[in-house]
């Protein structure tokens, strides 16, 4: 009687604890890395894509309904966050920086860019600055000789500080780095309880930064180095899916328009994303739609793989990884699908 | 006492003919007297905020947090977010309600059932829920299911403790009555088990319900397009520390508010209880 009461709650607590790996195992053929991509996408299709601001500009734009037979957001975007979606194989495209792509594959973890975009004008239209603590004088990237710079390993942040320091001749040992993850507004709190004398801090966090604090005499120095890059990248298992891979293609073309949408129609993105969905004021819209300039979708890759390499062979000498080769990490069949579906309008 | 008493003299006993007896309970309640400790804490506050002992950009002075609340209600994005927050909750606290008592009872009432559960409960308790996080994103997604576990899993265990244990204290005497007028099984928990039972379920549950709230600000980070918890995160990546500090008082009144319910069904499930604090 109690046995076998107690024979179902374990069943119970089995079911709970959710012992439910979602491996959907696929029996279809493999799709091998160098094969055509499949254009058209099969009835019943589903990629998780976690890609929020895109999703926002889809709707805007009435594009929506071009994807959603097909596509499943997730509010999901950035390097930790997105690794580990693919490890739960609960997510198929993933918008990132420059970094998470390389630290995904020195983690054993096996992705491929799809899509890129970059900025026009680049150096004058920065994502980051190097915010310094009030009381500190930094006036250029010499100065930061034997300062405490925040510095999160993994992340695009932590590779723009080993660039500046490649930049300004400098070598770890000339400053301390101080191990600090950058998530929400970690950063520029740091600053201003002078926790750290510099640190990048990126997007509102600057205008923020230096209307809270500029009283008591913080400041930011622009670093002069290109930080531009923004991939969508996914795992190659969701790519060797040939049904997955169509609408990857489809995706990332839809995603090209997109962008393009954003640039031409700035007042609507304000308006839609970073006030309504974000919860900024227009002003901070403003601001931001300002300092990203133009976004620069091109159908040749040779020389973002050029950068990427450079980053990666800083990257590997500072962490101690094996050196990968940059060209392997993008799916070159999808070089001029963004760049096209720019030109060719919305197909 | 008079002053001028000697130390190592005895005091004279005034001769009154009354002997008065020193109390040992804490005595009458006070009026209103859960009020008054959030009270001073607010006051503290403000009076720090206008005096500018407190640095606005460090905490966000008391009215400020009211225009930020008062905006976020006018453009709707509080209400929906704490409607999302609490279905979350409530789904996870009554999963967690009904997992935690079942098994408490089959611990409780059953030798083999407590060899195999207690045990492994007690060693999910030394484990926090929220370094379970990244196990469980691994088996069951990023999905609600996922969120909704890991309320559970924050939940179920004080439950199960402090049931179990009220079930354990329970007097002999009553189980050899139910005994000696031949209860059956279910009729034995039913009158005895579970009104006995009922005074640690309760206090497992007070802190089951706040232990509820403090797992939704993390789970609503992986994922969420909506709940108090992704509000915060949102303002954090934007700096606006104004709109945290909202999300905390939320999550503070929501806490309190909930404690209160619990007590209040304390006391009117265990009027019987003539105690130290009645």
């Amino acid at each position: 009687m109690s046995r076998k009461r107690l024979y179902s709650a374990l069943a119970l607590l089995a079911l709970v604890t959710g012992c439910s790996g979602n491996a959907a195992a696929d029996d279809a053929a493999k799709l091998s890395l160098d094969a055509a991509l499949p254009t058209s996408v099969p009835d019943g299709t589903k990629i998780v894509v976690g890609d929020p601001a895109t999703q926002v500009a889809l709707k805007l734009s009435g594009q929506l309904d071009k994807v959603s037979k097909f596509v499943q957001f997730a509010n999901l975007s950035g390097g930790p966050q997105t690794t580990e979606a693919f490890r739960a194989h609960a997510l198929d495209l993933g918008s990132v920086a420059e970094i998470p792509p390389i630290h995904a594959t020195w983690t054993g973890l096996q992705v491929k860019i799809v899509a890129s975009k970059f900025r026009k004008d680049p150096l004058n239209h920065p994502i980051y600055q190097l915010g310094i603590a009030p009381g500190v004088s930094v006036k250029t990237l010499g100065d930061l000789r034997g300062k405490k710079i925040a510095y999160s390993p993994g992340q695009a942040q932590g590779a723009l500080v080993l660039k500046v320091l490649q930049k300004a001749g400098l070598t770890k040992e000339d400053v301390k780095l101080v191990e600090l993850p950058s998530t929400g507004d970690v950063y520029s709190n740091a600053l201003s309880g002078k926790q750290v004398d510099v640190a990048p801090i990126g997007g509102v966090q600057i205008k923020r930064y230096l209307t809270k604090y500029g009283k008591d005499g913080a400041t930011t120095i622009p670093h002069g180095i290109r930080d531009d890059a923004g991939h969508l990248y996914g795992p190659v298992e969701s790519l060797e899916d040939p049904g997955k891979a169509a609408a990857i293609r489809a995706y990332v073309a839809a995603w090209g328009v997109a962008q393009d949408w954003i640039d031409k129609h700035p007042k609507e993105w304000i308006q839609g994303y970073y006030v309504k969905d974000q919860g900024l004021t227009e002003a901070d819209g403003q601001w931001l739609v300002d300092n990203a300039g133009h976004p620069d979708i091109s159908a040749d890759w040779s020389d973002a793989i050029e950068r990427q390499q450079q980053t990666i062979e800083l990257l590997a000498k500072e962490t101690g990884n094996k050196v990968i080769q940059a060209k392997d990490l993008y799916d070159l069949r999808f070089q001029t699908v963004a760049a096209d579906a720019i030109k060719g309008g919305a197909k | 006492m008079s002053a001028t008493a000697l130390p190592g003299l005895r005091q004279r006993t005034s001769s009154a003919p009354v002997v008065r007896r020193r109390r040992l309970g804490p005595g009458k309640p006070i009026r209103f007297g859960a009020a008054i400790g959030p009270v001073l804490l607010l006051v503290i506050w403000s009076v720090g905020s206008a005096t500018g002992w407190i640095d606005q950009r460090v905490l966000s002075a008391p009215w400020t947090v009211v225009t930020t609340a008062g905006d976020l209600i006018a453009d709707g994005r509080l209400q929906s977010n704490l409607w999302t927050s609490a279905q979350r909750a409530l789904i996870g606290l009554a999963l967690g309600i009904v997992l935690g008592v079942v098994l408490a009872l089959i611990s409780g009432l059953s030798r083999l059932g407590e060899a195999v559960l207690d045990g492994p409960i007690q060693i999910k308790r030394a484990i926090p829920s929220l370094a379970l996080l990244p196990l469980l994103i691994l088996w069951l997604g990023i999905g609600e299911s996922m969120k909704i576990v890991t309320i559970l899993l924050g939940v179920f265990v004080p439950i199960y403790i402090h049931t179990h244990n009220g079930l354990r204290t329970i007097d002999s005497r009553y189980v050899e009555l139910a005994q000696t007028v031949g209860l059956s099984q279910w009729e034995f928990i039913r009158r005895v088990v579970l009104p006995g039972a009922l005074p640690g379920f309760l206090l497992g549950l007070r802190f089951a319900v706040t232990g509820a709230w403090l797992s939704l600000v993390v789970v609503e980070q992986i994922n969420s397009t909506s709940g108090i918890g992704y509000m915060m995160e949102l303002a954090r990546t934007y700096g606006q520390t104004d709109i945290i500090i909202v999300g905390l008082v939320v999550y503070g009144i929501l806490g309190l508010l909930s404690d209160a319910v619990v007590r209040l069904i304390q006391r009117r499930a265990l009027s019987w209880r003539r105690t130290l604090a009645s």
